[in-house]
C-alpha cells in the first residue's frame, strides 16, 4: 500500500517578537497530527523564512508573532514566495487586527488564527489547503524523504 | 476525596479540612508572628500594618523621553516606586542602531542604548525618595547606567534604593537573541551581586524571577522550585568564588514571581516559600543573621491568564491575582492592564492597574490584620503540600549540578515544553475553564476595547539620531580603552563591575558591552524544546 505523503509545515516567527509559546505550541499540534514540521525558532528575517521554506520543501508555512510588525512580515513573505513561482501556502497565526485581516487575505496568508482557536481549526484549514491548492492542481511530484536534512538555522521535530 | 479536585499544582484538596489537618502543626516553629523566623507569615513585623506594599507598574515605551512624561504621571498617581521595561532591542544587548533591530526600536518598552538615554529617562524624577526596578539583562550595564547617572546628581552609589532583575532563570526563559549561555550568565550575575555587597549595599543586586517561566505554563510548585534551585546556585557560585562573606553576599536577594488564578494556592506559595528560603539560609548554609534568610517579593498578575475574549474579564482576574499577593504578603506589586492580550496598555488601562492596588488597600479592608489567612485549616494544610513538592523540585535540579546545568542541558525548557502543551491541552478540552473562552462564550464579539498603538517608526529614527550624535561627541579614544579594559578583566575572570560602570561613564553604549560578551563567551542559543 502507498502512504499517503505528509503535509510538510515550516513554523517561523519573523522579527524581533519574543512571544514563541503559540508558535511552539502550533508546531506540536500539527506534529501531532501527524504533520512533518520544521519550526525556524525566532529572530527570523524574510529571507531565511524564504530560503528556509525553499530548502525544506514544505507546502505551508505557518507564520506567527504578536508584534506590530506583524503585517509587514506576513505579506512580505507571502510575496517573496509567490514571486519565486514557489507555490507554497502561508497561514499565520497571532493577535490579529480586525483592520490589517483583509490586506493579508488579499496578500494570501489565511488562517488568521487568533487566541483560542480550537486546534481542530487550524489543523483542517492546514489540511483542505494543502489538499485543494497545493496537491488538487498541481501536478503530484516526487514524494519527499520523510526525514529532511538537518540545517542550522533550523530545527526538525 | 473526588479525584478531579486537585489543585492547579495537582495537589489534591479534600471537601473540607478540620484540625485533623494540621495537628502536627508547631506554631513557634512553623509559623510564628511575621517578622520572626521561619518568617511564613510575613518578613516584617508590621507588614501591611507599617507600610502597604509598593505600587510598582513595569512600564516604558517608544523613547526615553516619552518614558520621562509617562513616569512622571505614574508619580503623580500615587506610584510609590518606578519599574523600567526596556525594549526587545535593549533586552538584546543591542543598540538601536543595529541593524538586527530592525524596526523595533521602542516597540514593547523603553530603548537604553547609553547612559544619555537613563539620564533623558529619570531627568525631574526624585529618585532619591523612590526606588527604581530595573529589568536589567545579565551583565549590570542598565544597573551601572542608574547609578551614574544617580551619582551624576549628587546621589553616591551607597545610597541608591532599587532592584536589578540580573538573573539568568528570567532571561534563559525569554530566550532572547545575542545572549550568552547559562554559566556565562552565573558569572556576570555572581559579579553585580559581589559588587552591589560591597558598593551599594541599597541596591538588591539581584531579583530571582519566576515570573516568565511561570507564564511559560508551569504550575507553582514548579515556579517556587526553579526560584529556589536558582537562588541556592547563586550561593553555591559565591562560595567557590569566596570573595564575599556569604551574609553579606545574599542580604539583598529578592524575588519576583507570578500570581496566577488560583487565589488559595497562590497565597500559600508565598507563604511556603518564605519558609523555604528561611530552611535553605539558615539551615544548609548556616548563616546566622535572620534578616539575610527573609524572602522578599514582588508579583505581577500572570499575563497568561489574560485573554483577548471579552478583555474587560481581565480587570476581575488582576484583581483576584493581586489580592492573592496582598494575601500572600508579598512586598510590591504590578497588576497588568487589562488590555494586555491585545495591545500594550492604554492610559486608561494604566490608571485601573494603578486603582487596583489602591481599592484592595484603602477599601477592602484585607490589610486590617497581618497574614488574615495564618491559622486557616485549609491554608496551613496547602502552605505545608506545597513546600513539600518545592523541595523535590529543588532535589532533581540538585541532582542534575544546579540550575544553568539544568537549564544548559534543555531539562528546564521540556519543562516548559511539556507545560505549554499540557496546560493549553486542558484549556481546549475544557478541563481548565476560562471564562468568556471555552465556557459561556457568546457567538459574537460583545464589545470592543480602545487599542493602543506606539509609534516605533518615529522612535527609531530619533533614538538612532541621539546615538549618532553622541557617538560623534563621546571621547572615543577613552571608550576604546574602556572597553580594552572590560575585556581584559571578563577574561581575566575578575569581577568585571568596576570597568562596565567605567565603560558607561564614558558612554560606552550597550551594544558595544554586550558584543564583547558574545565575543568572549560566544552565543547561546536556546534549547528549542518542540
Amino acid at each position: 500500500m502507498v502512504e499517503k505523503r505528509k503535509i510538510r509545515v515550516l513554523v517561523a516567527k519573523p522579527g524581533t517578537d519574543s512571544h514563541y509559546r503559540g508558535a511552539e505550541l502550533v508546531a506540536q499540534i500539527l506534529r501531532n497530527a501527524g504533520m512533518e514540521v520544521v519550526y525556524t525558532g525566532r529572530y527570523q528575517t524574510s529571507e531565511m523564512i524564504v530560503s528556509t521554506a525553499i530548502a525544506e520543501d514544505v507546502d505551508v508555512v505557518a507564520l506567527s508573532s504578536l508584534a506590530w510588525s506583524q503585517e509587514k512580515y506576513y505579506t512580505e513573505i507571502a510575496k517573496m514566495l509567490k514571486d519565486k513561482g514557489t507555490g507554497i501556502l502561508v497561514v499565520g497565526g497571532g493577535i490579529i487586527s480586525e483592520k490589517a485581516k483583509p490586506k493579508l487575505l488579499k496578500a494570501g496568508v489565511t488562517g488568521l488564527y487568533g487566541p483560542g482557536t480550537p486546534y481542530e481549526v487550524i489543523i483542517s484549514h492546514i489540511k483542505d489547503r494543502v489538499e485543494k491548492e497545493r496537491w488538487g492542481t498541481a501536478p503530484k511530484k516526487a514524494a519527499p524523504k520523510k526525514t529532511a536534512t538537518k540545517k542550522s538555522s533550523s530545527k526538525k521535530c | 476525596m473526588a479525584q478531579d479536585n486537585l489543585s492547579p499544582s495537582g495537589i489534591p484538596i479534600k471537601d473540607i479540612y478540620t484540625p485533623e489537618d494540621i495537628k502536627s502543626l508547631d506554631y513557634k516553629k512553623d509559623l510564628n508572628a511575621s517578622g520572626e523566623p521561619p518568617f511564613t507569615r510575613g518578613p516584617y513585623p508590621s507588614m501591611y500594618r507599617g507600610q502597604a506594599w509598593t505600587a510598582r507598574r513595569l512600564s516604558g515605551f517608544n523613547t526615553p523621553e516619552e518614558t520621562n512624561e509617562l513616569y512622571k504621571e505614574e508619580y503623580k498617581l500615587g506610584q510609590t516606586g518606578f519599574s523600567v521595561a526596556p525594549d526587545m532591542t535593549t533586552c538584546s544587548g543591542m543598540d538601536a542602531d543595529d541593524p538586527r533591530a530592525a524596526a523595533e526600536v521602542g516597540h514593547a518598552g523603553v530603548p537604553f542604548s547609553t547612559l544619555q538615554d537613563m539620564e533623558i529617562c529619570f531627568a525631574g524624577l526624585p529618585i532619591d525618595k523612590m526606588s527604581t526596578y530595573l529589568a536589567d539583562r545579565i551583565g549590570g550595564v542598565l544597573t551601572s547606567m542608574y547609578l551614574v547617572m544617580a551619582e551624576k546628581r549628587g546621589i553616591p552609589m551607597a545610597q541608591v534604593r532599587g532592584t536589578s532583575a540580573n538573573d539568568l532563570l528570567a532571561w534563559s526563559a525569554l530566550n532572547l537573541l545575542n545572549q550568552v549561555g547559562p554559566e556565562a550568565e552565573l558569572r556576570y550575575a555572581v559579579d553585580l551581586i559581589e559588587w552591589c555587597a560591597e558598593h551599594a549595599p541599597k541596591w538588591n543586586s539581584l531579583s530571582i524571577d519566576s515570573y516568565n517561566a511561570r507564564d511559560n505554563g508551569i504550575n507553582a510548585v514548579q515556579e517556587i522550585g526553579l526560584a529556589m534551585s536558582n537562588g541556592i546556585q547563586y550561593i553555591e557560585e559565591e562560595k567557590k568564588r569566596g570573595r564575599v562573606p556569604l551574609d553579606k553576599f545574599v542580604r539583598r536577594f529578592s524575588f519576583n514571581t507570578a500570581v496566577h488564578n488560583d487565589i488559595f494556592e497562590e497565597a500559600c506559595k508565598l507563604r511556603a516559600a518564605r519558609r523555604i528560603w528561611y530552611k535553605i539560609i539558615t539551615e544548609r548554609y548556616g548563616i546566622k543573621d535572620p534578616n539575610c534568610a527573609k524572602f522578599r517579593v514582588h508579583v505581577q498578575s500572570s499575563g497568561s491568564t489574560h485573554t483577548y475574549q471579552e478583555p474587560y474579564n481581565n480587570i476581575i482576574r488582576i484583581a483576584f491575582q493581586v489580592l492573592a499577593g496582598v494575601l500572600g504578603g508579598a512586598q510590591s506589586i504590578h497588576a497588568n492592564g487589562y488590555d494586555e492580550a491585545i495591545c500594550l496598555p492604554t492610559d486608561q488601562a494604566m490608571l485601573l492597574s494603578i486603582r487596583t492596588g489602591q481599592l484592595i488597600q484603602y477599601e477592602s479592608g484585607v490589610t486590617r490584620t497581618i497574614d488574615p489567612l495564618g491559622g486557616s485549616y485549609y491554608i496551613e494544610s496547602l502552605t505545608n503540600e506545597i513546600e513539600k513538592k518545592v523541595w523535590e523540585i529543588i532535589d532533581e535540579v540538585e541532582a542534575q549540578g544546579g540550575l544553568a546545568k539544568a537549564i544548559l542541558k534543555g531539562w528546564v525548557h521540556r519543562l516548559y515544553r511539556d507545560a505549554i502543551v499540557n496546560y493549553e491541552g486542558k484549556i481546549q478540552t475544557g478541563e481548565i475553564p476560562v471564562v468568556g473562552v471555552n465556557i459561556h462564550r457568546l457567538d459574537k464579539v460583545p464589545y470592543e476595547v480602545p487599542i493602543f498603538k506606539p509609534d516605533p517608526k518615529r522612535s527609531t529614527a530619533r533614538q538612532i539620531e541621539k546615538l549618532k550624535k553622541l557617538k560623534k561627541e563621546r571621547d572615543n579614544a577613552k571608550v576604546k580603552q574602556c572597553l580594552a579594559k572590560l575585556e581584559e578583566d571578563t577574561r581575566k575572570g575578575l569581577n568585571v563591575m568596576p570597568a562596565t560602570i567605567e565603560a558607561v561613564r564614558n558612554y560606552a553604549t550597550l551594544g558595544e558591552i554586550c558584543a564583547l560578551q558574545i565575543k568572549v563567551y560566544g552565543e547561546w542559543k536556546h534549547p528549542m524544546s518542540i
